[in-house]
């Protein structure tokens, strides 16, 4: 038998203190787990307040374990029953049913409505008296749910629950005060979550075999009649609470936690991280943990500090790892990545950790629209875990340093769909549901955004675009900003009007379409040909005017892209000197042409040679005038070996 | 009764012809070599076609793995133009192959003393069984056929995406892959094996049975498997090979040769691999023809002769 775990001896916030957050939203919970069935009986209590400055007679819920109840729902049907390569089963179904909701005491199941059918995973509840403006209202519930055999974020998988998105969840007041409107959106394919901060008391009854994990800080864990186990968390200021309850965990025998456990240090304290893996699992563990120390602390430092005193990182076993792994929830993530081919030198497990992390601050902290503005979390996230990944594990060879091959994290994300940036049927600033594909989503949410906004760190300065953002940090942090508020921080804080480039570049579908259009060069000679009328018509050819011995070179350089930023372009001449031009194409017409007289022949001609733009496609930008075949040569010294490998195995 | 050989007997006598025909065996190199060249300018051609004006195909040979994917993306049809010359240059050396192989089975038969002597003993027999070696091709087809079709099903059973996508450790991947290519793997040694030794009894019997390809395949497949130290031979062999080419992967990791001098170094180094592995194989074929000896005789074909006399 395992030994129950110590109660975690410190406050939910790191340090106590104020609230950070206005608290609309605040849980008491409980649950007990039927671990053979994967059924929770639950019960809970919302204290919700109206912030706004209108009346409220309706209380709109999410219900998204019913995403899982049948093939009907928004979800699977957008899904088609398939997420980052797992599937459902016909078996793995998952619903929840309100079995009660009182007000007052008086029973309201009643009343219950479904606006969306036939997805159920939004509930509606008229009220008998309007929520006024100031007012709190106080919702008991209860509830039956099965977990679906997890594919999507949520489930079991054999012994293993990661149980998130598992109550009756509250939607969110938006709009301007007085003309506020509920945010409920039915679950998507593309989309996540939104809800309002505030504390949660959450009572978890599992099976005593089983290790838990959960936000917040544990309270209390004591033994429970029929051989089982219950715990008492308590989490403030967060807007979301997930619970993770495996018998195969890993756990110190003395202590009742996982042996994998490490310290962030932070300007104003520490952090405990925990990761939670499998026997099988304990050397990428402490890979993940590496790795959330070191993100918790580069966060921390770039924009505001790591609120909470713990946390917790899952790594789901592998034959879960695709449906649960790589989601992130307040205080307690869950990661992936782990394979035999993610061993060193192949830091996706980092990666997902350090996304996964990240999204603590964008989206756990900054608590943005992800249904509507999905780029300000993810894409916004992408493009600090790209920092983050630099800082931690070096700037060239950051995400992939294996026999010789190098990759960088950022250069590699967008390395694969820069092309697509041009054709996406959609602009970044679009709803998540209303892209056409979970592809066109994922690669304008995730990789464009991320290199919208590392070409615009890098136009800037990387310092200053730091600064900019941590300010915004700290102005949004525990609200719901929107990109307007980002735009408007951005701008205030580099004191520059960035319209020009956030309009296309978040509006507009094409990106940037750069490249060395033509560059060619030929020894400059006089006028020759003839020359002059009547007697004195003469024929001016080589031996009357020979080569001045210089070169006349001529470079262009197009844009064709609805996205324009000022690029550098260097010029390389035979004797090894260089030239530098600029080109600021923002209403200047599409393309460029340079005209350089020099005694050495132009050789190279290079656009963004600092690597600034990662908007294109790069090897548009670098042209050599003459062919060079030494590096072919090296291939196909390669490749030809290959070749003769294969000979050796059908011939002597 | 017939002479039954040992293990031991047979490596011993592929050491033997090693020593004895090197020249042999390094015109056979020498052969294999210069095709690879072939393929290697082909394959440089193809390339400096595409990404000559390319610095960043540059930083892609250097190990940049951003560089490569954008070169991959940028020029798809001239790295499939380039997998098509690797392609066709192995069918080249497969039909080169039946000529070198009657040549050097002919010469360990006949094991002609100087220069000269086992120039045109190899020409002779290349040129007299190679006919005979390329039906012989066809006969195996459906030995290919049956092995790929195991080896599909081996790897839809075993290994899988969703199976390999759940392996932690280089045991659980290296024991997934074999239970997953072992079956297929092991027809293919099968077929391997018997088309050696339907080669070596087509060399050794040409001139005085004139077999038929058909019945000398299918005579020696029952002679390969009735005699299990053909297979175990043959797989030594293979082991041998995969030895010399797994160390030198070893040996190579992380001493990547980059730098415009790092082709050559590259291609004369592992050169001197191929050679050991070719020698190998030599060797492999020196026992076989050794084992091939012992073989009962073929049927001789009965050709009827007519005689007519004419008076005057």
């Amino acid at each position: 038998m395992k030994k129950l775990p110590k109660k975690d001896d410190v406050p939910a916030l790191r340090g106590g203190g104020a609230p950070r957050s206005s608290r609309i939203a605040s849980y008491k919970l409980e649950a007990r787990l039927d671990g053979t069935r994967h059924q929770i009986q639950g019960t809970g209590t919302l204290i919700w307040t109206n912030a706004g400055q209108s009346a409220v007679d309706m209380l709109p819920f999410h219900l998204y374990l019913n995403a899982f109840k049948n093939t009907q729902s928004v979800f699977m049907r957008s899904s088609k029953g398939e997420m980052r390569g797992a599937r459902s089963s016909d078996s793995g179904w998952g619903w929840i049913q309100i079995d009660s909701m009182k007000i007052g005491g008086v029973e309201q199941v009643a009343k219950l409505r479904y606006p969306n059918l036939p997805d159920e995973t939004v509930v509606e509840l008229p009220l008998a008296e309007p929520v006024l403006p100031g007012s709190t209202i106080e919702v008991q519930f209860a509830f039956t749910e099965q977990l679906p055999e997890v594919f999507a974020r949520t489930g079991y998988k054999n012994e293993f629950h990661l149980v998130g998105q598992w109550f009756p969840k509250i939607g969110v007041r938006v709009g301007p005060p007085g003309g506020e409107r509920w945010e409920c959106q039915p679950l998507h394919i593309n989309t996540e979550f939104f809800a309002d901060f505030g504390t949660y008391d959450v009572k978890l009854t599992v099976p005593s075999t089983h290790v838990v994990a959960a936000t917040g800080v544990l309270v209390e864990a004591v033994e429970s009649p029929g051989q089982t186990r219950t715990y008492t968390y308590h989490a403030e200021d967060v807007h979301d609470f997930v619970w993770m309850a495996d018998p195969h965990m890993v756990v110190d025998r003395t202590t009742g936690r996982t042996p994998i456990v490490g310290q962030a240090k932070l300007e104003d304290g520490t952090v405990e991280v925990r990761v939670y893996a499998r026997k099988e699992q304990q050397e990428f563990a402490r890979r993940h943990l590496h790795a959330a120390i070191g993100s918790i602390e580069r966060f921390s430092h770039y924009f505001v500090p790591y609120p909470w005193p713990i946390m917790t990182i899952i790594d789901p076993p592998m034959d879960a790892m695709a449906g649960a792994g790589g989601m992130e929830y307040p205080t307690l993530v869950t990661t992936a990545g782990d394979s035999v081919f993610t061993r060193a030198g192949v830091r996706l497990p980092e990666y997902v950790t350090v996304h996964e992390v990240g999204h603590n601050w964008f989206q756990g902290i900054l608590a943005s629209n992800e249904p509507v503005e999905a780029w300000l979390d993810e894409g916004v996230n992408e493009w600090a875990d790209a920092r983050v990944m630099q800082d931690l594990y070096g700037a060239r060879a950051n995400l992939i340093d294996w026999r010789g091959w190098q990759a960088d994290t950022a250069r590699l994300r967008t390395a694969a769909l820069a092309d697509e940036f041009k054709t996406l049927p959609s602009p970044i600033a679009a709803a998540a549901y209303v892209f056409a594909d979970n592809k066109a989503y994922g690669i304008a949410t995730y990789t464009q955004t991320l290199a919208v906004l590392t070409t615009l760190e890098k136009h800037v300065g990387s310092a200053k675009f730091f600064a900019a953002m941590k300010v915004y940090a700290k102005e949004f942090a525990f609200k719901h900003p929107t990109g307007r508020d980002l735009f408007s921080v951005l701008e205030r804080e580099l004191n520059m009007d960035l319209g020009w480039y956030f309009e296309p570049a978040f509006q507009q579908v094409g990106a940037h379409q750069l490249k060395v259009r033509t560059a060619e060069c030929s020894a400059k000679t006089p006028p020759r040909g003839v020359m002059g009328d009547g007697p004195g018509r003469k024929v001016v050819g080589e031996t009357e005017a020979p080569a001045t011995g210089t070169f006349l070179c001529e470079v262009v350089v197009q844009n064709t892209g609805p996205v324009h930023i000022p690029v550098d372009i260097e010029l390389k001449f035979a004797d090894g000197s260089t030239q530098r031009e600029h080109w600021d194409d923002r209403g200047s017409g599409t393309w460029q042409r340079w005209t350089i007289e020099r005694s050495s022949k132009l050789v190279e001609v290079r656009v963004d040679p600092d690597r600034k733009v990662l908007l294109g496609n790069p090897i548009e930008y670098h042209r050599r005038l003459e062919s060079d075949s030494s590096a072919s040569r090296r291939a196909s010294a390669r490749i030809a070996t290959w070749a003769q490998t294969f000979m050796q195995l059908v011939g002597p | 009764m017939a002479i039954r050989l040992s293990l031991g007997e047979m490596i011993g006598a592929g050491t033997r012809a090693v020593a004895r025909y090197t020249g042999t065996l390094l015109s056979v190199f020498i052969a294999q070599a210069a095709v690879t060249i072939v393929c290697m300018l082909a394959v440089t051609s193809v390339l400096t076609d595409a990404f000559g004006h390319l610095p960043l195909w540059d930083e892609a040979v250097d190990g940049d793995l951003v560089a490569l994917v954008y070169c991959v993306r940028f020029a798809e049809a001239s790295l499939s133009a380039t997998a098509g010359v690797v392609m066709w240059s192995v069918l080249l050396w497969v039909v080169i192959s039946w000529f070198l192989v009657g040549g050097v089975n002919n010469v360990l038969a006949q094991r002609p003393e100087g220069r000269g002597e086992t120039a045109r003993c190899f020409g002779a027999g290349g040129s007299n069984t190679f006919l005979a070696y390329a039906k012989l091709a066809l006969c195996s087809i459906p030995g290919w056929l049956a092995a790929t079709a195991l080896l599909l099903w081996g790897f839809d059973r075993f290994a899988s995406e969703e199976r390999m996508m759940v392996i932690l450790t280089l045991p659980q991947l290296v024991g997934t892959l074999l239970l997953a290519a072992l079956p297929g793997l092991f027809v293919l040694h099968i077929v391997w094996t018997v088309t050696d030794y339907a080669r070596v009894e087509l060399t050794l019997r040409h001139d005085s049975h004139e077999p038929s390809v058909v019945m000398t395949y299918l005579r020696t497949l029952a002679f390969v498997l009735k005699r299990p130290i053909t297979l175990a031979h043959g797989g030594l062999g293979w082991l041998a090979f995969l030895l010399i080419t797994v160390g030198y992967m070893w040996l190579a990791a992380g001493h990547s040769m980059y730098g415009a001098g790092g082709a050559v170094t590259l291609f004369v180094i592992r050169q001197g691999v191929a050679l050991a592995r070719s020698a190998i194989r030599f060797g492999v074929l020196g026992g076989q023809l050794e084992l091939g000896k012992t073989r009962p005789l073929p049927p001789r074909r009965i050709v009827e002769t007519k005689v007519e006399s004419k008076k005057a």
